[in-house]
Order: C-alpha cells, then structure tokens, then sequence
C-alpha cells in the first residue's frame, strides 16, 4: 500500500474513532434543539475530507508564494477575535462565520510553519552556517516575525496554543541546521523569563498551574477536573466499561469530555487495550510523517513537513500528558479526535500537505 | 519503517507507563472512585427536640422552611449558576459567591440561602433545568411561639464553632452542625439534636435523579420537659421588663426552677436568621446575652442570713443576746455605719431591721473563718449545678486565700464587711433563692434543676437529691422568724411585702458598688407556714431594696389574681 494511502487511512481511522467517542460522552442526549455534537463532527470531517482533497491534488510548492498572504490573513483573523471575538468558556477564542465558529488560533499554528519554513527556506545552508546568518537574522527576526501570533493568542488567553507556537518556532529553528549554541541561549533566555511571565497569567491559569502541582490542593475546586480525568482514565482498567458505558463523562463529572477531556472519557470506556491501540495509530501516523519529512529533498519542504511533525507530535504529547494529570490543563485539542471543527479541518489540510509531498517524494 | 528518534520513543513510553499505572496498578482504586462519583446525598436534616414547659405547654417549636443549596461540582469558573441565582433571588453575586466559598465542603451540597420564600422556592424549583446542581431542601427550623420568652433559659442556635468542635467532635458532631449556644440548647444539645438522615441517588451534573439507591431517615430529636411554670415566667418576666436584673423562683422542696428570669432579654430568633438586630444584641452595653439570674453579685444583707445561722450553731449568740446600735461601729480606725440608729436588738430584731452593728459585731466574735465555713455550707461560691452551662461560681472571701493570692492582709474591717455581705463576696440570684430555700424546707440544702423529662420519661429522680444541712430547727425557726417579722412588722425592711392573705418571709439586701447605684436584692419564700416558693428578685443597680421587694410584691399579687397559689 502506498504510503499517502496509508496516512489517510490512520487518521480517518483516528477520526471514525474520534466521532464514536464523542457519541459516547455526550451520550443521553440534551434534547435541546441543538445539534448534537457527533452530528457536527462528521459534518466538519466531511467538508475537510474534500479540503484534503483539493489539497491533496494541489501543488503545496505553491505555499511558498502565498506563506506572506497567509500570515496576512491569520494576523487579521486574530485581531477580528480580539476585537469582536464571541464570547465563550470566557474566552474570547472563536469567530463566527455564517453558522459555525472557527478558532483562528488553530490556522495560527500552520501559519506559524508556513512562514517559517518560508523564511529559512530562503536562506541557504550557506547562509546559515556563515556569520551572515546570525542571531539577530536567525533568531530575533524570526522571532519577532511570529509574535504578533504569540501576543494575540495569549491576549485571548489561550496559554495553551501560545506555547505550542513557541515550541513550533524552537523546532524550526533547530530544523534549520541553525547553531545548537544559539537554540540553547534561546531556551535559557526562554526558561529565565518564566517567572515574570508568572505575573501575567490570569488568576484561573495560575490556580491550574498550581493545582498540577500539587492536585490535592482542592479536590473539588480546580483540581476537580484533573482528579476526575485520572478517575476516568483509571476507572478504565484493562478492557474498558465499553462503550457508552461510560459514566464519569456521561453523567458530566468530566467537564469539557469532548473537548479538553475526551482521551479520558476513551480510555475509560475502552480501557487499556483501547488506549494502546490509538496509541499505536498516532504512533504510525508519527512515524511516517517523519518518514516522509526526511526523505524530502526541498528545503521548503523538508521544513514543512519537518514543522507538522513536531506540531503533531508535541500536541499529542501534551494533550496526553494533560489527560494523565503528567501536564497543566491547557486548552488544546487532540489532533483528528476532539470535537472542534477548526482543529480537524486544520489537522486535515496538514495531513493533505503531508501526503502531497509524499507524491512529490515519489 | 524507520526507526523514530529518541525523544518521540520516551514520550509514547512516558505515556504508556502512566497509562499503565492508572489502569492496572491503581484501576480497581479509581474504578470504584468513580462508582462513587456519580452519587449525590441528598440530606434529610433532623428536626431538633421541642422544649415544653411542665404543663405541656409549647416553649420552642419547629417549622419548615426552604433552604437553596447547590452542589459544589457544578459550580464552574464561570459562576453562571450563582448569577441566575442573584438575578432571581435579588441577592448581591458577591454575597452567594463569598457563602459559597465559605461553606463549600466535601460533596454534600452547599447551602447558600436560608429560610427562603415559598414563592421564590417554587420558582427555583421551576427554572431547575437552567440551574444546574441547584437543589430546594426542606429545613426544619427552630420557631418561638412566645419570642423572647425565657429566652435565657432556652439559650439560642447557631454554627459550630472551633471550641465547640474540638470538644464534641468525638460525639458525632461535624463543622456543618448547627448547635445551642448557653441554655438548654448548648446543656441538652446532645438530645435535641437529633440524627440527620439522606437520600441517595445516582445523578448526572444536572442532578437529575437516575436512581434511587437508598435512604436513611432522620431521627429526629428527643423533646425536653421543662419544670418552668409558662404562666409564671410570663409573669415573672413582664414584672422585670422594667428593670434591669433577675428573677428566680425555685420550689423549695424539691429544687424544680419554675422561672428564672433575665432582663434585658434577646431574641433567639434573630441568630437563625443571623438578622442585622443581632450586632445590636452583641453590642449593647447593657449585654441582654447574660443571663443574670446565673451571674453574680455582691448581695448585701441577703448573707445577714447565714451569718446568723453560723453564730447560733456555735453559741456566740442566742435569743437573749443584745446589741446596742448607735448608728454606727468603730472597728480600728474606721467608722463602720448602719443605715439607721437601731437601739438594742437581739438577732430577730436585727434581722427585721436589717441592722448592720449587730452582724458587725457578730461577724467579729465568728471571725473570718467561721463566716466563710459558713458561707461554702450554704452552697455559696461554688456552683449550684443547674442545667444552665454559663452559672458562675461567685466568690467566697477567705483570709488565708487573700494571702495567697493577693499577698494582702485580712483586717477586722473586711471581717465586718464580709458579715454584712459586702465587700468581695459574690453571689448569684439562683444562689441566692437557693440559700433563702434552706430555712423554707427545713434545712436542706436544694440543687436546682430545669429539665424534668426528656423524651417522655422523667429524670427528676436522677437529678442529684437535696443534702441535709444538719441545722436544728430551733435555729432554723429563730432565723425564720427574722425573716417572717422583716415583712410582718411595720419597722421590717420588707414591710412593703405584707398582704394579709398570704404570709411572706424573706431578707432584703442592699448591696454598695463603688461609684454607681447600689444592687436591689430580695429573697425569701411563701407562703411562710407552708412554703410552696422560694423567690430571688436582684434589680442591678436599682437602688434601695424596697424596689426588689416591689417587684416581688407584683409577681406575687399576679400569681394569686390568676390563682397561680
């Protein structure tokens, strides 16, 4: 089987697997009149199933020409949801666009790779082993290239997709074949500026970040969700409740459990096995993207797909860790599983890039 | 395939590890966590004992009332439920936010509003799908059919505190608990109390109930008996609405409290509804929360009684022993004054008359000793061990503790002043009428009590007897008679007492406080030849005794107009 063919599959598997799970958290259903959350889902993956597809047949060199116009246009995305932003979760992280709302910040993390690729892209390897690339070109503007992004989404506040953002841009860097020593005064500088960035934070991101550390603290204030994510995920044990079986996430001890949560609500309902098993599926959709990132010989390329990679990667981690009470509750979503449109149509194009290279590759 | 780099090996092992961890290693532990999880108590919360009084009268009943509460885990960030709740209710977001973050605790559901409103329950419990994890409980409250009537003995209700907590945590008693505070609430709490019982259901976040698992019914509380008289408390108590002070009335037989009294009052039912009157009870200078019929006093000549007593018994004095009362008594370089020129009296006469110069010179041939011996024997400085928590001991002089504790010498003086009643001695009303009970039952000395049956049956037989004092009645009849002539005889310090229907005996007592009007005092008993009450009026700082004696002139009036003798 080609290997296009093969992450196509991985990932509607993930996403067939994803829309069953959110069925299952929101399981009696609210008969509200609203639509239900599965219903929705499957609408998205469908319209991004033929996003995938146009991209797929796309020429994804084509990116390089329109990266400024992307960065364009995340930037005037996320200054319209800075400043008419819908109210929601108190947070201001959604627009809303005809009928259904999309989260800028999620375009904001392909864009970040786009144009960053770009911009080392056009420097070549000469460059950047020459003083002619040096900090300041190497680093700074780079840097300073991305943070109107980093500024804005923090401003929404999405903590969480910031420093994914800051992650992205440090992988970038280090996938540029810039100096190691330049990347290793990037993260002390990084690290030594935690603390006044500590004053910044909201108060409810202060209590989360406290109550990770030491989640007795108050187990039914803030702590609440991270002690109920482990009691979902626990309660699981080794073959699962089954599914729709699942009471943490179904009589909504879980909050959020088809969002932030729902890995919890899926480990609980099909235990262990089911848990290594999706494991498994991230970890082959993982392994041949990197696959793939490696054997592209263009620089553009390389670094897009190189930069998906880790987005990929580091946001499963994080969410994972999140979901095992290992990291903060931050809001991000789990890539082709968590309910949230922008999320899948953006973790589609992603996966259409992915295998267009691929077709260049062969 | 290839093999993946390092970093992405570690982070899939860092999560199958911890996966592993909480599905195998802890699974059945969170397993049955969240079994657990999805059951809410909904408590049934006991109703407290009633109190009666000993004709079965209602003293302190029970209602019903609304209480909001909500349960804590679906109170997120966004504290979208307490502001429909302040919209609905007009009650600021600040002040639920703040109760609600006070009283969260554990999973029970956190009450916020009290007695609530029956139309504004019914709309709450309508908008129940809007207000997620919002409940109505049925509260049963304490009501007081008679407000603030024996507000004092009854005592009030409100939350725990540390103290209280620390000390009955072994008992069953939790931070939720509401509690007596002083009275028969706080002495009988144990009994009134009662055991709160729940429900349990399996619920979802918008505590719709799935199933019902089990229930556990409330106990409620035992109901307590009292020996107060309503109808001569309320009397009692509209007689005193005058004055500042106390009154109490014992049977003298058998130490049954049939009203005790303490002016200013307070209202209990103002701490249920934590009211804005009750910074006004907490910080009234005249304090209403003291229950004065408990605390004590200098009492002034009321001692004269046992003074006399102690110097029959040990034949100092006997009936033919005279004393001559210029108006006053010069003992070392002071002159000790009496309130009027006596002439020559014997211990009868004195005690009608109420003459100092014969208890000074009485006190001096006792000397100090004798006259403390006499006073601990009459149950004074030590407490008479009635059902009320906060009774005070008083104070009983003694040389050798002024010595000890005070490094200070004991004079003659302080002997004279201590005969007399003055001086350090302090005494409370209850010991007071309990001292006067003594010469009305023949020589025994009463322990007074309030409760008469809990839960239907009677404890007066285990209430601690009566101990005889071993006084002859010669003694005792001489004493008495003091008493009787001090309202009999037109020169007797309680002539005011006299009714040619109904014999009084009794003692007046004025007793001085340094820079303010003294105390009034009057104890004594009727009728004399078969005493059915001993009474102990104290007015603070009223003046002269006649007062007190007014007063107990009036309760005893309104008790025969309303054939209460």
């Amino acid at each position: 089987m080609k290997t296009h063919l093969k992450i196509f599959l991985i990932s509607l598997l993930i996403s067939i697997w994803g829309v069953f799970t959110i069925y299952s958290t929101r399981y009696p259903f609210n008969l509200s009149g609203q639509m239900p959350f599965f219903l929705r889902q499957i609408i998205w993956i469908i319209v991004s199933l033929f996003v995938l597809w146009l991209v797929y047949n796309w020429d994804v060199r084509k990116l390089w020409d329109l990266a400024y116009l992307i960065y364009i246009i995340t930037l005037a995305l996320l200054l319209m949801v800075a400043i008419l932003g819908h109210i929601r979760l108190g947070a201001q992280r959604w627009l809303k666009i005809l009928w259904l709302n999309f989260q800028p910040s999620e375009l904001a993390k392909l864009s970040t790779i786009i144009i960053l690729a770009r911009y080392f892209s056009s420097r070549s390897i000469w460059d950047i082993k020459t003083k002619n690339f040096n900090f300041v070109k190497g680093v700074i503007f780079p840097l300073l290239l991305i943070s109107p992004f980093i500024i804005l989404i923090l401003a929404q506040p999405d903590l969480g997709t910031a420093l994914i953002l800051i992650f992205i841009y440090i992988s970038m860097l280090y996938l540029s074949k810039i100096k190691k020593s330049y990347i290793l005064i990037l993260i002390i500088i990084f690290l030594c500026s935690l603390p006044f960035a500590w004053h910044f934070l909201r108060d409810y991101q202060k209590e989360r970040l406290l109550v990770f550390l030491k989640p007795g603290m108050d187990p039914l204030g803030a702590g609440y969700t991270v002690t109920q994510s482990k009691i979902a995920i626990g309660s699981g044990r080794l073959l699962g409740k089954g599914w729709l079986a699942g009471t943490q996430s179904q009589l909504r001890f879980l909050p959020e459990s088809h969002t932030d949560f729902i890995f919890s609500s899926f480990a609980e309902e099909w235990g262990l096995l089911g848990s290594l098993a999706l494991l498994g599926l991230y970890y082959l959709l993982i392994n041949y993207f990197l696959w793939i990132s490696q054997r592209s010989d263009e620089s553009f390329l390389r670094l897009l797909a190189g930069g998906i990679v880790f987005l990929f990667s580091i946001q499963i981690f994080i969410y994972l860790a999140m979901n095992l009470g290992m990291a903060p509750v931050v809001g991000i979503p789990l890539i082709f599983f968590s309910y949230g449109g922008s999320s899948i149509f953006i973790s589609f194009i992603c996966l259409g890039i992915m295998m267009n290279i691929q077709r260049r590759i062969s | 395939m290839r093999r993946l780099p390092f970093w992405v090996n570690i982070g899939l092992l860092l999560i199958i590890f911890r996966l592993f961890y909480l599905q195998v290693i802890k699974g059945e532990e969170l397993f049955r966590l969240s079994k657990t999880n999805a059951i809410r108590i909904f408590p049934i919360k006991a109703s407290r004992g009633r109190i009666f009084d000993r004709n079965g009268e209602i003293l302190v009943d029970n209602r019903l009332t609304y209480e909001l509460a909500v349960f804590p885990q679906s109170i997120d960030d966004s504290d979208e439920v307490l502001k429909k709740i302040s919209l609905i209710l007009n009650i600021p977001f600040k002040d639920l936010k703040s109760s609600f973050l006070k009283n969260k605790r554990g999973i029970l559901a956190v009450s916020l509003v009290k007695n609530l409103d029956k139309e504004k329950a019914i709309i709450i419990e309508e908008l129940k799908d809007e207000l997620k994890g919002v409940v109505i409980q049925n509260l049963p409250q304490r009501f007081y059919p008679y407000k603030k009537l024996a507000s004092h003995i009854l005592g009030y209700l409100s939350s725990i505190d540390w103290w209280r907590l620390s000390k009955w945590q072994d008992y069953g008693y939790t931070m939720d608990d509401t509690v007596g505070y002083c009275g028969i609430e706080e002495r009988y709490d144990y009994y009134l109390k009662g055991k709160d019982g729940g429900m349990q259901w399996e619920v979802d976040n918008c505590l719709r109930l799935r199933n019902f698992l089990g229930v556990k019914l409330a106990q409620p509380g035992k109901d307590i008996k009292l020996t107060i008289d309503l109808r001569i408390q309320k009397i009692v108590e509209e007689v005193l609405k005058d004055w500042q002070g106390a009154v109490v009335m014992l049977q003298p037989y058998s130490g049954e409290v049939v009203a005790l009294a303490s002016y200013p009052d307070f209202s209990p039912e103002d701490f249920l509804n934590r009211s804005a009157s009750l910074e006004k009870v907490f910080f009234d200078p005249s304090s209403p929360l003291i229950n004065r019929a408990i605390n004590v006093y200098p009492v002034g000549s009321v001692f004269k009684l046992v003074v006399a007593v102690a110097g029959l018994e040990n034949k100092v004095i006997d009936l033919n022993t005279h004393v001559y009362c210029e108006g006053s008594l010069k003992i070392g370089k002071r002159e000790f004054g009496c309130w009027n020129k006596h002439g020559s009296e014997n211990i009868i006469a004195a005690l009608r008359d109420s003459c100092d110069v014969f208890f000074y010179r009485l006190g001096l041939l006792l000397g100090p000793y004798k006259l403390a011996d006499y006073a601990l024997k009459f149950g004074l400085g030590k407490s008479t061990q009635i059902d009320l928590p906060e009774e005070k001991e008083g104070y009983v002089p003694h040389p050798l503790k002024r010595k000890t504790k005070k490094m200070r010498d004991w004079f003659d003086g302080d002997t004279a002043n201590f005969a007399v009643g003055q001086g350090e001695l302090l005494v409370s009303p209850l010991q007071a009428a309990r001292l006067v009970s003594v010469f009305a039952n023949g020589g025994r000395l009463i322990r007074p009590y309030l409760v008469q049956a809990i839960d239907g049956k009677d404890i007066s037989a285990k209430q601690i007897k009566s101990e005889s004092l071993a006084i002859k009645t010669e003694i005792l009849e001489i004493v008495k008679k003091g008493m009787e002539e001090a309202v009999r005889s037109s020169q007797g310090t309680a002539h005011i007492l006299y009714m040619p229907q109904l014999s009084v005996a009794g003692k007046t007592g004025t007793a001085q406080v340094a820079g303010k009007q003294s105390h009034a005092w009057f104890a004594g008993f009727f009728p004399v030849d078969k005493p059915r009450y001993s009474i102990c009026v104290f007015l603070e700082h009223a003046g002269s005794s006649i007062n007190a004696c007014q007063v107990a002139r009036i309760i005893i009036e309104r008790m025969q107009k309303e054939g209460l003798l």
